[in-house]
């Protein structure tokens, strides 16, 4: 949690403040249907993949938002979209 | 011993004397002293016995490189007495002695060192098994440093500070000061981390000057005066670093004293940018007994003449491998030691002015030639030198021997930053390969050694961090650039390591006592970079982190030719960096708690009160632990509780009741006006985290009541779970700006009619009504609730009224016989009724069915995709889960179990949740979450009990609740 982390609300603030919320896996699924293998997945299954990922945090000690980022999971550092569609 | 006195750079202060104890001796130090230093002023040079031979160890360095200096102070071992400042009145003692230090009854081990090689702890004693406990046992008597008995109590006052900067710098001599300065001129702010009480580095004692006439100790006071001038910067001395990660994040401790108002704290610091400019150390040589007490390196000699006018021998014999230790061997010699002889190890390229000093000061200067062997025990009585190709010995009589091989980077910020370290010929340094953003570094750690260049680096490196932290500072950096490409580079340096025919008492790790035939012994074995031959050998895995063995290990290992890297390469560093007390880390100690606004009033009510959680509550009003008349009154008259510690919640919006649906498992929308829905929350897995009440107070307009423990998570659970839907709604936490007083029992009405206008009748505001009302004009939301199991009230009211409702209604009461009710008497009355606390009668893997609350659950409301609706499906039915159950005991005249003992039958079954003896039923009754197996009603429990013995005792599941199972009081 060394990093630094730009809430949408509040700015560049220190990792501390921040509780993580996991990788963005997209809505919620209908539960229409839904076997409990595939519930399992969404609520417990994380792809864990090195590298740059979009994912949830909270500004717990701040103003409260939930809102994602992308994280390099390698370098444990926060990457400005900007910089990934220029990279893109 | 006489201190030499007048020297411009002695930072002791003569006749301000400190005196303290060591061992049986009073001795006395000076204000400026370091433990160490004040004790080798008072002539102890065995300081110490080593972890394994137990051989004598002394004064090395002098910034706690090594274990050799540590000591027990005041009752604290593994004290690095060269870095603790001397404070009058403590008592030192050697550690790792049995007698004396000079006189170590196992020092006998050192002649059986033959019978332990490399890794023998790991290799010899695993067979028979039986043999390891014994073997450990004697081993943990003889080896270790320092004792700690199991009940130690850390003294000291310990704190913790988080400060921020545009840059940090690490490291307070010249090119730090610099870099700080440069900074600070952008207009930035900047912290200053230094290891050593002054700022400096290692130009503060040296008396050479460059070839300008003025002195190196000047010139580096001088710009440490001008950072002190700068308000920008916050420097913190006596302040090593332990830690560098991303971001700029860079953690350290700081030493204080008597005069601070910690004796050490934590500091974590973030940076926009941070420069390292930690600098060198000196990189010992390996030859026998490279360390009896009187081998030092020459700048510890050095400095304790000039920093605390301490000569370390009469006649000293010097080996050296840089033009720094001709210099310290010079300066000594003025100073009035006497110097037998200088051994180089180059053969040439010495500094031609050094080589002169020494020729006009009549000492041999022995190129090529290098200390071999140490003669003596406890102090050092002569040295044997060789020359380099080890062809041709001499025997000097010296009681000094100053011997290093070289100097060693100090890179451990750099690695923990993730630079990439290269071996560099050159210098034989591990240089930067790559620096991360945000990474400078400076002066000396890169090879260069002229002031010119150490502090022109220092600029260029503060201008980068500058521009790295947003100054716009382009041309200056291509300016300072320019510059230091006009000054003199890095300094070739000395990869030697260890004197020819040398290698059985040499010692690589002091603080491990690993010696070069160890190291070799390990690469026999088939371990062959220097990072398993750490492992293996453990050298530089002691208290000193490498310090010693950091840069001859993998110089060593690549030199053998055994080694399949062409180049050194370099061991991992790991934070700390410098040994840490667990005691600084734990930081300060605030006990902090949130009162309710009943506090003192509930204080002056007799009121015993408890830490739970974040709060600190009533947990009952008498002396008696079981609250026998707290509870009858309850019964049987009116109790009043304190009950604001609740959660509570406001959530209004055009989506709040989709947000209700989402989280509680029941219905929402079925809602009537004026009725609290009673409902519970579940996680993703189905299992119970929350239950509470639920109002609507208008449309789109809701309050609810959370437990306590989740009053501080629920705004996030709500957000969490709603995060892809872009709702609109509101929720405002008002735990904290309402309380709750909990009216209860038969005689609450009556109570109530008295302080209010309003229509409390059963008929007006029945059970589970929902109210708002004015108390004498104060706005209370009342709640018909009944977690006691009697008639009672909830009054939410602004937390200010609180004391003057509670006056109110104590006041009103009198006459039934109205009594305060704590915590404990609240846990007896609620499990009688088998109201469920969630954490008490639920763990974390328990569902909603298992205790029993699956009713809760509309499954019809699907399309809510409701949180755990998957999992509760799933699990309605599920074989082999802990179920909620209730008992009472085979033997009604016994004790209850005790709370969360095992329920077992050849193995654990269950446990009890929650028992107490029921003075409304007289008997014991309780509530336990057991294997389905064991829930039918009638089914033996056995229940094993702390300390019972193996004398189980034996419960009988009963239907619960135990008290007024048809709720009739409730509704009364």
């Amino acid at each position: 949690m060394a990093f630094t982390i730009t809430c949408p609300v509040c700015g560049p603030r220190d990792g501390y403040e921040f509780r993580f919320g996991g990788e963005d896996k997209g809505p919620r699924p209908e539960a229409a249907d839904l076997t409990p293998a595939a519930w399992c997945d969404y609520v417990h299954m994380a792809d864990s993949r090195p590298g740059v990922q979009k994912e949830w945090w909270v500004h717990r000690q701040g103003c409260g938002a939930w809102f994602t980022i992308h994280r390099d999971t390698v370098a444990n550092q926060e990457v400005s979209l900007n910089l990934l569609e220029a990279a893109e | 011993m006489n201190r030499l006195k007048h020297l411009p750079t002695l930072r002791i202060t003569p006749g301000a004397a400190r005196s303290f104890t060591y061992g049986k001796h009073t001795f006395e130090g000076l204000q400026g002293d370091t433990v160490a230093t004040a004790l080798f002023a008072n002539g102890v040079r065995v300081f110490g016995r080593s972890l394994k031979y137990h051989r004598p160890r002394g004064l090395y360095s002098l910034d706690g490189e090594c274990s050799n200096t540590l000591m027990e102070v005041d009752g604290v071992p593994n004290v690095r007495t060269e870095t603790t400042p001397l404070t009058a009145g403590i008592r030192v003692a050697a550690q790792n002695v049995m007698g004396r230090p000079e006189l170590d009854l196992l020092g006998v081990l050192d002649a059986f060192s033959w019978a332990m090689p490399a890794g023998f702890y790991y290799r010899m004693f695993h067979r028979p098994a039986r043999v390891w406990p014994l073997a450990i046992q004697q081993i943990r008597k003889a080896a270790g440093l320092g004792r700690l008995s199991p009940d130690f109590r850390m003294p000291g006052r310990f704190d913790e500070i988080y400060p921020a900067a545009d840059v940090c710098v690490l490291g307070g001599g010249p090119a730090g000061l610099s870099a700080a300065l440069a900074a600070a001129e952008r207009g930035l702010r900047v912290i200053l981390l230094e290891a050593r009480p002054w700022l400096g580095g290692a130009f503060e004692y040296r008396a050479a000057d460059d070839g300008d006439g003025v002195a190196l100790h000047r010139k580096a006071r001088d710009l440490a005066a001008a950072v002190a001038a700068r308000p920008e910067i916050r420097v913190f001395t006596q302040a090593p670093a332990i830690g560098v990660y991303s971001d700029g994040q860079v953690t350290a401790f700081q030493r204080g004293g008597p005069d601070q108002s910690f004796d050490e704290r934590y500091i974590e610091i973030r940076a926009a940018a941070v420069v390292v400019a930690t600098g060198c150390g000196e990189r010992p040589l390996l030859f026998e007994h490279n360390e009896r007490p009187g081998v030092m390196q020459p700048a510890c000699a050095q400095r304790l003449a000039r920093t605390w006018g301490l000569l370390a021998g009469t006649e000293a014999v010097f080996s050296v491998g840089h033009d720094l230790g001709l210099e310290a061997a010079v300066d000594l010699f003025d100073l009035g030691l006497k110097v037998a002889a200088v051994a180089d190890i180059r053969e040439d390229g010495q500094d031609p002015t050094l080589v002169k000093a020494l020729a006009q000061r009549n000492i041999p200067l022995l190129k090529g030639w290098v200390a071999r062997k140490a003669h003596g025990g406890n102090r050092v009585t002569g040295a044997t030198l060789t020359s380099v190709n080890g062809r041709f010995h001499r025997r000097l009589t010296c009681d000094l021997l100053a011997a290093a091989a070289g100097l060693t980077p100090a890179t451990g910020p750099l690695t923990l930053a993730q630079s990439q370290l290269a071996f560099d010929p050159h210098t034989g340094y591990f240089l930067p390969r790559t620096l991360p953003k945000g990474l400078q570094a400076a002066g000396r750690l890169l090879g260069l050694e002229s002031w010119a260049a150490v502090t022109a680096s220092g600029r260029r490196a503060g201008l980068q961090a500058a521009a790295d932290a947003g100054a716009d500072c382009q041309a200056a950096i291509r300016e300072s650039e320019a510059a230091l490409r006009d000054l003199p580079g890095a300094v070739r340096g000395s990869k030697f390591v260890i004197a020819p025919g040398c290698g059985r008492k040499a010692f690589i790790c002091f603080d491990e006592d690993t010696t070069v035939k160890n190291v070799d012994q390990a690469m026999a074995m088939g371990f062959d970079v220097p990072e398993l031959i750490k492992r293996f050998t453990s050298a530089g895995t002691g208290p000193g982190q490498g310090g010693i063995p950091g840069h001859n290990l993998p110089l060593y290992v690549a030199q053998t030719g055994l080694s399949p890297d062409a180049h050194p390469r370099p061991t991992t560093a790991r934070p700390p960096l410098v040994p840490t007390l667990l005691a600084t880390y734990a930081g300060a100690q605030h006990d902090m708690s949130k009162r309710t606004p009943l506090h003192d009033l509930q204080v002056a009510c007799g009121g015993r009160m408890e830490r739970v959680g974040v709060w600190t509550r009533a947990r009952r009003f008498t002396d008696d632990p079981r609250c026998r008349t707290e509870i009858l009154n309850v019964r049987t008259n009116v109790g009043l509780l304190d009950a604001s510690t609740l959660g509570k919640f406001l959530i209004f919006g055009p989506d709040a009741l989709k947000a209700l649906q989402r989280v509680y498992v029941s219905d929402m929308a079925r809602m009537t006006p004026g009725r609290a829905k009673y409902s519970a929350m579940c996680n993703d897995d189905g299992c119970i985290t929350d239950d509470g009440v639920v109002v609507q107070t208008a449309e789109n307009d809701y309050y609810f009541t959370t437990s306590t423990a989740r009053a501080g998570v629920t705004v996030e659970w709500f957000r969490y779970h709603t995060r892809y839907d872009g709702w609109c709604y509101h929720l405002v936490n008002l735990t904290d700006a309402y309380g709750v007083l909990n009216l209860a029992g038969p005689k609450a009405r009556e109570v109530l009619s008295r302080v209010t206008t309003a229509d409390v009748s059963n008929a007006a505001f029945p059970y589970m009504g929902y109210r708002e009302m004015a108390i004498h004009g104060v706005p209370v939301r009342a709640l018909r609730l009944g977690f006691v199991g009697e008639l009672s009230y909830e009054l939410h009211v602004p937390s200010s009224y609180m004391p003057a409702l509670w006056d109110l209604l104590m006041e009103a009461g009198r006459l039934e016989g109205i009594r305060p009710f704590g915590l404990e008497a609240q846990n007896a009355l609620r499990m009688e009724k088998g109201h469920l606390i969630i954490g008490s009668e639920s763990e974390q893997r328990t569902t909603l069915h298992d205790v029993g609350l699956g009713f809760l659950w509309q499954r019809e409301k699907a399309d809510q995709r409701l949180v755990g609706a998957a999992a509760l499906m799933q699990t309605e039915r599920q074989p082999g889960r802990l179920k909620l159950v209730g008992f009472k005991m085979a033997d009604p005249s016994g004790p209850p179990p005790r709370d969360g003992s095992p329920i077992v039958d050849a193995r654990i079954r269950g446990y009890v949740c929650t028992a107490r003896y029921s003075f409304t039923l007289k008997e014991p009754v309780g509530l336990a979450l057991v294997e389905d197996g064991l829930a039918q009603e009638g089914a033996r429990l056995a229940i094993y009990e702390d300390g019972c013995q193996g004398q189980l005792t034996h419960a009988v599941v009963t239907p619960y609740p135990f008290y007024d199972p048809e709720g009739r009081r409730l509704r009364q």
